[in-house]
This record gives structure tokens, C-alpha cells and sequence, in this order.
């Protein structure tokens, strides 16, 4: 588990502090989905978060970037308060995020474009991150020409190559298939050993959870924050089918189970 | 490799067709000639109604040897360009501004709707009187033909991004000048290239008749020629005109807008439907 001792130091990567927000329908109801959520997360963590639809999962990563608002709480990195988005914390979205009117080498160019880079210089760095996704054959394609699964290698090697200090990946995966979802994770685990990049990862699939990140955070709708954390430290690549990992698989499931149920009966209430 | 083949089947099949293309329009056309001819042999019209194409070629040959068509095509094309030019900036302008003031595009926009399909040639009576018979009535017929298209394309296809693209370039860190360069412009573009290529054809539209109307003899456009050659009944010189202006949409059409739209098109991938 991951102790006091770090909660307390001022030396995390990210800490996410008592952040709320709260939806206004238009019907005047109001949903709270994020309730005084607190996290911390320390240099080169993988920390996967997961929960079922609409427990604010995204939101919460939206606000970590900066793209979305809380509507109070802060966020700092490396202890200092960020209140807009910046390419020190970049998302990889669940699909479409790719610019079509660019190559691929274009596209994983393009971040450092804005930031003003020599053109070689570019090119350099953008063409290292494209072999570390293996995806050198395919540096002058354009995107429609990709796959699924290759279009979110892409969109990694892009946000690696301005070298955040945090990558936010919201349920990156979930539009690919299964056999190919298990090859990303690889990579994306390979990537994590070399580069020692902090990885917050959304996800409503638990054994992509398990199979990823050295701690996870199950979130919940009922409460909008915390529910429980747990931390896995078994040597990656994993068997989710294992025993160790079947362990704590059914005590996620309990939690997540009873959340379950409590979004049914108030389903049924109303 | 497997996608090296297919670009290499791509580019000869294109061939292939071009081929294709090219034969069909000769038929068309000799189809069209004779035809013509035919018309033409059975006398129903007499001659200075009806020229055979052997006639129509002799005009031809006569407007270039006497430089008129030469003429007439410069003026009216540099007339096109420099009003069409005039559209782009000031409705792009506008453009914009509705998309940065929310308010004003919403009242600006059901405005520029009903504009746009205002018949152009109202616009050319109505500039006789302010500006007289010169270049700037036509100017100001081509523009007020053309710009509201420019607008309304600017403004719906900004503001059709999807977010997505937006939310990305702007976690990248672009902001101002450079999400609007890099980012909105190149995701615009498929869109506000069909609504500039419609704007060129309001504006071709326009010009032509706006040169009818408001004649300036010192500089001869191709609708001056043609109304003059009416006063003439030269019906050969009006049908050799007709052409050429039928020629210039097409070199525009096929040749330029076609060209940038297909590049743009296969870029997307929005041409390639059983991928």
C-alpha cells in the first residue's frame, strides 16, 4: 500500500486535492460527480483508475489536464498549482484525436511545432518515438489509413515526444479488439520501463486495470470519490488470470458489485 | 507492402480511367458536333441564327486574329480574380467575427442565408446608379454575389470541428494564432473548400451577366463582347464566346477546385469508401 510517508511529502508528481465537481441538468437536478477527491501520485506510479460509467472517472482526468474546470480543489504538479492545460499533462483520448490532414510524422511532430523546435530537431525526436511504438513503416501515411490500435500508438508517440510529466490515458483502449488490446498493453508497459513516465490510466475494464498498473483506484458514483485503492506489486507483464492477481480481482469486484447495486436500486427508486 | 500494392493497383486503374475519360469526351463532343451539323443542314434557322460549327470555328479565328477574345478573356478574368479575392478576404472576415461574437453570427448568419440566394442581377441594376458604368459596379456586383457564401461557409465549417481536434491541439499547448493556423484552418478545410468553389460559381455567374449590363467599351469583358456581337447579329461571335466562358468553368472546376479537393479528399481518407 502506498503509505502516510508519501501522502504527506511535497516531493509528488501530482496531487489531486479535494477536487468537486458538480453537473447542473436541465431539469435544475444536480449530480455530483466528483466529492473532495484527493490523489497522489509519485514519479514513474502507473496508477489506473477504474469504475463503471459515469462515476466521473473521465471528468476527473479531464480536470487533471486541464481541460476541464473543478468546481473547487486544486491540481499541482511537482507542487505547483496548474489551473490551465499545458503539455506537461497530455491526454490520450479514447479515439479521433489524430489530425487527419497530417501524416503521422506530422502528427507526432506537431507539439513540438507549437513549442518552436528546429525543424531537424522535430523530425529527431518524433521519429524516435514513432520506432518506439513500431511504427517506422508507417511514418508518411495518413491516418485513415491506420488501424484502431495504431492510431492510439500513435497518438502515444506523439504525446511522449514532447515529454510530459504525465501521461493521462482515457480509456485509450477501449475502441480496439481484444487480441489487439493485449498487444498495446505490452508495448505501452515496455514504454513505461524505458521512458519512467508517470501513467494515469481511466478504464472501466478491470483486468486491463490489473494488468497495467502498479496501483489502482476503484472510484464510485455513489460517493464521487475514493472508494477503495489497492496496490498491486507483481512484475508486469501479468497473467490477470493468475492467482495473486484472482485475489484481488474478487475484492474489486465486491466493491465494485455493491456499487452496482446501489445504482440499481436508485435507478428503480426513480 | 500490402498497402504499397494497392497504391500501385490505385494509380493504375486511375490511368486506366483516364483513358476512359478522355474517349468518352471525344465522343461527346463528335456526337455533339454532328448533331449540330445536322441542325444546321436542315436549314429550319437561317444562317445568322443558326452558323454551322464550320461558321462558329471561323469566329473564332477571327475574335483571336483580332485580339477581342484575347482581351475580353484578360479582363474579365482579372475583374474575377480581383472581386472574388475582395469575397474571400471580407467574407472570411466576417466569417470570423461570427464565430468569435456568437450573437452577431447567429443574426448575421440567417442574414447572409437570404442574401445568398438574391438574384445577382438586382445587384447589377442596383450599382449602375451609386458607382456608374465602371469597374467598380462590377467589382461590387461580384462581391456582393460571392461573399455571403464566403461567410456562411467560414462560419458553419469552424464552427463544425469536431472538438476533439480543438481540446488535443489546445493540451499541446496551441493557443491564439497558432490553434487557428494549425489547427481550425486544416480541419476547415474540406468543407470550406465546396463552400468557396460554390462562392467562385456565384461569382462567375454574377460577373458575366454584371459585364452585359453594365457596359464599359475602354475595357472590354467577355460580356461586353457578347452583347455587342447581339447589336451585330453576330450570333457566330455570341456562340464563340459561350464557349470560351464554358471553357474557363471548366479549366476553374476540374482543373483547380477538383484538383485541390481530391488532394485534400485522399488525404482524409474520404475518398476511399471500401476501406
Amino acid at each position: 500500500m502506498i503509505t502516510a510517508e508519501y501522502r504527506q511529502s511535497n516531493s509528488m508528481l501530482l496531487q489531486v486535492r479535494e477536487v468537486s465537481k458538480t453537473y447542473l441538468y436541465a431539469n435544475n437536478q444536480k449530480h455530483v460527480v466528483l466529492n473532495r477527491v484527493s490523489i497522489d501520485i509519485n514519479d514513474g506510479e502507473f496508477v489506473t483508475i477504474v469504475g463503471s460509467s459515469g462515476c466521473g472517472k473521465s471528468t476527473l482526468l479531464n480536470i487533471v489536464a486541464g481541460l476541464d474546470r473543478p468546481d473547487s480543489g486544486t491540481i499541482l504538479v511537482k507542487g505547483k498549482h496548474k489551473t490551465s492545460t499545458d503539455p506537461g499533462r497530455l491526454v490520450i483520448f479514447q479515439e479521433g484525436a489524430l489530425f487527419p490532414w497530417l501524416s503521422v510524422l506530422e502528427n507526432v511532430e506537431f507539439g513540438l511545432k507549437l513549442a518552436g523546435v528546429p525543424k531537424s530537431e522535430q523530425m529527431q525526436a518524433a521519429i524516435r518515438f514513432i520506432d518506439m511504438v513500431q511504427l517506422s513503416k508507417f511514418a508518411g501515411s495518413y491516418i485513415y489509413q491506420l488501424s484502431g490500435g495504431m492510431k492510439q500508438r500513435v497518438a502515444i508517440a506523439r504525446a511522449l515526444t514532447m515529454n510530459p510529466d504525465i501521461l493521462l490515458m482515457d480509456e485509450p483502449f477501449a475502441a480496439v479488439d481484444m487480441q489487439t488490446r493485449e498487444m498495446l498493453h505490452n508495448q505501452l508497459l515496455q514504454i513505461h520501463d524505458e521512458t519512467k513516465k508517470t501513467i494515469l490510466f481511466v478504464t472501466h475494464n478491470l483486468n486491463e486495470a490489473l494488468a497495467l498498473g502498479t496501483r489502482l483506484i476503484v472510484l464510485s458514483p455513489r460517493l464521487g470519490s475514493i472508494k477503495r485503492e489497492f496496490s498491486i506489486n507483481l512484475p508486469r507483464p501479468r497473467d490477470v488470470e493468475s492467482p495473486q492477481i484472482t485475489v484481488i480481482k474478487r475484492q474489486i469486484l465486491k466493491e465494485l458489485e455493491e456499487e452496482f447495486q446501489f445504482v440499481r436500486r436508485e435507478n428503480t427508486v426513480r | 507492402m500490402l498497402e504499397e500494392k494497392t497504391q500501385l493497383d490505385k494509380r493504375h486503374s486511375r490511368a486506366k480511367l483516364d483513358v476512359t475519360d478522355a474517349a468518352n469526351v471525344a465522343l461527346f463532343l463528335a456526337a455533339f458536333l454532328g448533331i449540330w451539323q445536322f441542325v444546321f443542314l436542315l436549314r429550319i434557322w437561317p444562317e445568322f441564327l443558326m452558323p454551322s460549327p464550320a461558321m462558329v470555328l471561323g469566329s473564332i479565328t477571327n475574335l483571336v486574329a483580332n485580339s477581342s477574345l484575347v482581351v475580353g478573356t484578360g479582363v474579365t478574368l482579372l475583374r474575377l480574380a480581383a472581386g472574388f479575392l475582395m469575397s474571400i478576404g471580407i467574407g472570411g472576415a466576417v466569417g470570423l467575427a461570427m464565430v468569435k461574437f456568437p450573437g452577431f453570427g447567429k443574426t448575421m448568419s440567417s442574414f447572409a442565408v437570404g442574401l445568398l440566394t438574391f438574384p445577382s442581377i438586382a445587384w447589377a441594376i442596383f450599382a449602375i446608379l451609386p458607382f456608374g458604368y465602371n469597374d467598380m459596379a462590377i467589382l461590387f456586383v461580384i462581391v456582393m454575389a460571392s461573399v455571403f457564401s464566403v461567410m456562411i461557409t467560414t462560419y458553419s465549417s469552424i464552427r463544425n470541428i469536431p472538438p476533439i481536434y480543438l481540446r488535443a491541439a489546445s493540451n499541446m499547448g496551441a493557443k491564439g494564432f497558432a490553434l487557428f493556423q494549425h489547427v481550425m484552418i486544416p480541419a476547415a478545410t474540406p468543407s470550406l473548400i465546396l463552400g468557396i468553389r460554390q462562392a467562385w460559381s456565384f461569382a462567375w455567374h454574377a460577373l458575366i451577366g454584371a459585364e452585359i449590363l453594365i457596359t464599359i467599351t475602354s475595357e472590354p469583358g467577355l460580356g461586353y463582347v457578347m452583347s455587342s456581337a447581339r447589336n451585330f447579329h453576330f450570333m457566330g461571335d455570341i456562340i464563340t464566346v459561350m464557349i470560351t466562358i464554358f471553357a474557363i468553368g471548366i479549366v476553374f472546376d476540374r482543373v483547380l477546385f477538383r484538383k485541390v479537393e481530391e488532394k485534400v479528399r485522399s488525404r482524409w481518407g474520404l475518398d476511399d469508401r471500401s476501406e
